[in-house]
């Protein structure tokens, strides 16, 4: 009887040590009196989802906002690592289906469809983000800042940091003076050398990809404004030729255009192991934050063709029945803080993303200083800020996002 | 002799088979830049592991999957004993029905199984807790544990328990004195099979958890989305040893209890 009594003991122990749901305290707030936001965040946890896959943003996030958060405002940081962001966005749609509130997350690191499904679903905390005292310093003229893909922000998602195409080459392999500057230098490139090139697949998860294919598509219509705008006619007058100049470089890719990477790690992947001579990132530090990483040689660098290379901003957004707003929006405002944006593109802090904030709004001389040091200190594996600017378009209008992804899966990928 | 030698070099190719992909782990997660052509590492580190441990997540991560593996096996255990002891001794009608609807959960796609329990238990409030995560993962260890134990109760002669009862002993020791030790091999094997299963799920814990709940499968893969070798070997490595550790102790005990067991039938 007595082992009977303590099976039992065990296993009531062992079912109440598996039963620790996070609760939290609901407090109110004013958004338009920041002191109250800052109080009822006091002692919350904010459950930051965010996109795991990087062991240096992983620790970027932990090292500088854990820290911050934990001494500036007793806040406790919970980074969720999903694999992919929609899973976050699926977490938010479950829950609103079960019509559960509060639900689990209270913030993500989002832009593109994920914000766009969250939004036609009326799942977001509204209007919020210009109302953080550090919005102050974010560009909302900026057609690159208040568009999301095109998508009206609407006060429903606030900046962290921008991103911008780019191309990465060895320099132990190829000199700069041979790099294709532009989509057309790109095929004669493509040609000499069969099988040395390849891009990611365009499609969801491969949006760098969809990006690749859109910048032809302004270089052979000669301009990225009309695409701004959706405009069907337009689609149709110049899609054919797009899909023309994918398909005449298509035999010369590697593995003749049969296959194609999913993502920028495999891509990466192909450089690092010699089987492709260019690779594609996104971040302001160019091939830094992958040299770090030992991803990529140490002799890789990131440059620009002389047009198109769409750049873009990315964001955090609160969902409606975040248990923790107060809590997140102390996070948001402090991802915009100057001295943090200054520690996010410095390489070897391992974040390599742009600037979120106008630098130029900045008034602190001290923040200025700040500022304007770290982007001094890109390194040499960085594309020049210069090049950059010079070839910097914003994306398309929303609706061209499927259109090029679907068309370039038709007719180049399957090839009719 | 000659079939003798054919015999130990079948052996260690079936070794060399399944250590290589583990050796692969050990190499990879102590290099840096480890690119084709070059045949072995250039340059060796162990700041992948160092960082790997000296990560409060991956701790994290090693407990919530050790405890919910556990729990999960034991509950699983105490749930399929009735069952798995009617359907191994009894003919009943319906049985057939029975062993069916058991089975069921390993032929129906995890992905439907979770997002209804994810509704259900965002209702209930178990969603997000690993008390709920635990309980989900139940639903792909039970027929395996289910199906073990009845083909051990299948071999199993309740005239020992008769004989017990004849000689004056009552229900509770019965079971302890009798039962559990004619079946505790069984036992162990089936809460083996019941560990590995929980131990590697990661759709359940993913949709169940809502990324709340933090087990090593949850880590890994989002470490295989990034894409950095190195890594993703190291946290492999201490992926894969409780489990082994977990195979090799069952095994010992076996092969130490084997004669025992053997002599019950």
């Amino acid at each position: 009887m007595k082992r009977y009594l303590s099976l039992l003991i065990l296993f009531s122990f062992l079912l109440s040590a598996c039963s620790g749901v996070v609760q939290s305290r609901s407090t109110t707030f004013d958004l338009n009196d920041w002191d109250s936001v800052v109080n009822a965040a006091k002692g919350q946890t904010v459950n930051w989802y965010i996109w795991g896959g990087s062991e240096s943003i992983n620790r970027f996030v932990d090292d500088f906002y854990g820290k911050a958060l934990k001494e500036r405002y007793d806040i406790t940081l919970n980074r969720v690592p999903v694999a992919d962001t929609v899973d976050a966005v699926n977490q938010v749609l479950s829950e609103k289906e079960a019509g559960k509130d509060p639900g689990a997350v209270d913030l993500i690191w989002i832009n593109g469809e994920n914000f766009f499904t969250l939004k036609q679903a009326n799942l977001l905390y509204p209007d919020w983000a210009r109302k953080l005292p550090n919005s102050a310093l974010v560009n909302w003229e900026n057609p690159a800042v208040n568009l999301d893909f095109g998508n009206p922000v609407d006060n429903l998602e606030s900046p962290w940091s921008s991103a911008q195409f780019q191309l990465i080459y060895d320099s132990a392999r190829m000199q700069p003076e041979d790099l294709p500057r532009s989509y057309t230098e790109l095929k004669e490139w493509v040609v000499q050398n069969p099988g040395r090139f390849t891009y990611i697949a365009p499609g969801p998860g491969g949006f760098q990809g969809t990006r690749f294919v859109k910048g032809a598509l302004y270089e052979i219509s000669g301009g990225a404004e009309p695409w701004s705008a959706f405009d069907q006619a337009t689609w149709d007058q110049w899609s054919p030729q797009l899909w023309g100049y994918f398909n005449e470089i298509k035999p010369y890719l590697w593995r003749q255009g049969e296959t194609y990477p999913k993502d920028e790690n495999e891509l990466h992947s192909l450089f690092a192991n010699n089987e492709v001579d260019f690779s594609i990132t996104q971040a302001i530090v160019g091939a830094g934050a992958l040299i770090e990483q030992g991803l990529v040689p140490e002799t890789a660098r990131a440059f620009v063709f002389d047009q198109y290379m769409i750049g873009d901003f990315n964001y955090v957004a609160i969902p409606a029945n975040a248990p923790n707003k107060a809590a997140a929006l102390v996070l948001a405002n402090l991802l915009l803080d100057p001295e943090l944006q200054a520690a996010q593109i410095l390489p070897e802090n391992g974040f390599g993303l742009g600037f979120g904030i106008d630098v130029n709004r900045v008034t602190d001389p001290e923040d200025k200083a700040l500022l304007e040091a770290a982007a001094q200190k890109l390194g040499q594996a960085a594309t020049p800020a210069e090049d950059l600017a010079s070839s910097l378009v914003g994306d398309t209008a929303p609706q061209y996002q499927s259109l090029v992804e679907e068309g370039w899966r038709q007719y180049v990928l399957q090839g009719q | 002799m000659s079939q003798r030698l054919s015999t130990y070099t079948l052996q260690l190719l079936l070794y060399g088979v399944l250590a290589t992909p583990l050796v692969l782990f050990a190499v990879y997660a102590f290099s840096e830049r480890w690119f084709f052509p070059a045949l072995v590492p250039q340059e060796w580190t162990a700041s992948p592991f160092a960082r790997l441990l000296s990560d409060r997540r991956t701790l994290q991560g090693l407990g919530e999957s050790l405890s919910i593996a556990a729990a999960a096996s034991l509950l699983s255990l105490a749930i399929s004993f009735p069952a798995a002891r009617t359907l191994g001794l009894r003919a009943f009608r319906g049985r057939q029905a029975a062993w069916l609807a058991f089975f069921v959960p390993t032929v129906v796609p995890p992905l439907a199984i979770g997002m209804g329990l994810n509704i259900f238990f965002l209702q209930i409030g178990l969603a997000g807790s690993m008390l709920g995560v635990t309980l989900a993962h139940l639903v792909p260890t039970l027929p395996y544990t289910i199906f073990t134990l009845s083909s051990v109760f299948a071999r199993y002669d309740e005239n020992y328990e008769h004989q017990a009862l004849a000689l004056g002993a009552n229900p509770v020791q019965i079971f302890f004195r009798i039962t559990l030790r004619l079946v505790f091999p069984g036992l162990v094997v089936a809460g083996l099979f019941a560990f590995l299963i929980s131990w590697s799920q990661y759709l359940l814990t993913l949709l169940i958890g809502g990324g709340r709940v933090l087990t090593l499968p949850m880590l890994l893969f989002s470490s295989v989305s990034g894409g950095n070798p190195a890594s993703i070997a190291a946290l492999s490595l201490l992926f894969v040893t409780p489990p082994v550790l977990v195979i090799a102790a069952t095994a010992r005990y076996l092969g130490q209890h084997g004669a025992a067991v053997q002599e019950q039938y």
